[in-house]
């Protein structure tokens, strides 16, 4: 059961958006990381159930903290909300452990579909 | 006019730097479904500035390039302006095999006009889908100008010095690339004019009201 959400994401109106199409009815604990590296140190701290990561981001982008995210916790559910879908970007991250990959803007549709899946993914 | 009504907020330019990162994402797909490269893409950067600045501005941004070719294309909408994308002017080159047929035989074209239609087919590609998305998000629709492209030896020489009024604003959107495999690295300027502003800023509140 999903508890606890990271949002990493470098854009401040990027986060409010994702946070904007959460739902607010389930009690989700929401915490957010400003690029890559602030993100994989409060995903240590806070060990969320599902991780929202932007791929674009400055100091560490998204697929490289995807990568250190898996290498921590293999078992970490991370969904990449990106504005970058070219093939071989949405390739690369899924190879790195991602759960699924999403684009940019993210709506309370797409979110709640991602939702879903990774609570089915978590079991 | 109410100097606020002629400028924009730091929320609002975080709002068009992340429609402009989703603009440019979507420009980089659809040139690599077209070619087979892979676009490095970096953050976003916007700015306000006086247009008569706009020349010197850009050329302090390209400056390590020296030669620079640019595609130059026009838009009108309610978002109107021009948008500049800026390579080395080696990228030409760099970039004619990706349109090939992979034999390196481009018949009787000159390479110089082989340069220049890769460059302008890379430009309407990239310039399109960007404005054309970022247009999309902000409930507007544009038509353009064809491309051009302006080889010269310096950035000064090749944007126009008098693209808006001179006492007028101008927004700048800047994005820094790289195609991967080749090397070629490039800017992409989208300079709009004060005229935009006030339905600029109408769009991106409305743009942020469906997610209130």
């Amino acid at each position: 059961m999903i508890k606890k959400i990271l949002l990493i994401d470098d854009s401040p109106i990027s986060r409010r958006i994702m946070k904007s199409c959460i739902p607010k009815d389930r009690g989700y604990e929401l915490y957010e990381a400003g690029d890559g590296l602030a993100g994989l140190e409060t995903y240590k701290d806070v060990r969320p159930d599902v991780t929202f990561m932007d791929l674009t981001m400055p100091v560490m982008d998204g697929a490289e903290a995807t990568g250190k995210i898996k290498e921590f916790h293999p078992e970490a559910v991370v969904i990449v909300c990106t504005a970058d879908i070219q093939i071989k970007s949405i390739t690369n991250v899924l190879g790195l452990g991602a759960l699924m990959v999403m684009k940019k803007p993210p709506s309370k549709e797409t979110i709640e579909d991602a939702l879903a899946k990774a609570e089915a993914h978590i079991g | 006019m109410d100097y606020c009504q002629n400028t924009i907020s730091d929320e609002e330019k975080e709002i068009l730097q992340e429609i402009m990162n989703i603009a440019f994402g979507k420009a980089a797909a659809d040139l690599a479904e077209v070619i087979n490269i892979f676009v490095v893409l970096s953050v976003p950067y916007i700015e306000m500035l006086m247009a008569h600045d706009l020349p010197v501005y850009i050329k302090s941004q390209v400056s390590e390039y020296g030669r620079v070719s640019i595609v130059e294309q026009n838009f009108w909408g309610e978002f109107k302006g021009s948008a500049f994308l800026v390579f080395q002017s080696s990228a030409g080159r760099e970039l004619i095999s990706l349109f090939g047929d992979g034999s390196g035989d481009f018949g009787s074209e000159s390479i110089d006009a082989l340069e220049k239609e890769t460059l302008m087919e890379v430009g309407n590609i990239l310039i399109g889908a960007c404005v054309g998305k970022l247009s999309e998000l902000l409930g507007d629709a544009v038509t353009y100008s064809p491309p051009r492209v302006v080889t010269e030896n310096t950035p000064n020489d090749a944007i126009p010095v008098n693209i808006f009024e001179s006492g007028s604003s101008a927004i700048v959107l800047k994005t820094v690339f790289c195609f991967n495999e080749r090397n070629v690295h490039g800017f992409l300027f989208l300079v709009t004019s004060h005229d935009s502003i006030l339905w600029l800023k109408k769009s991106l509140a409305a743009f942020m009201e469906q997610y209130e």
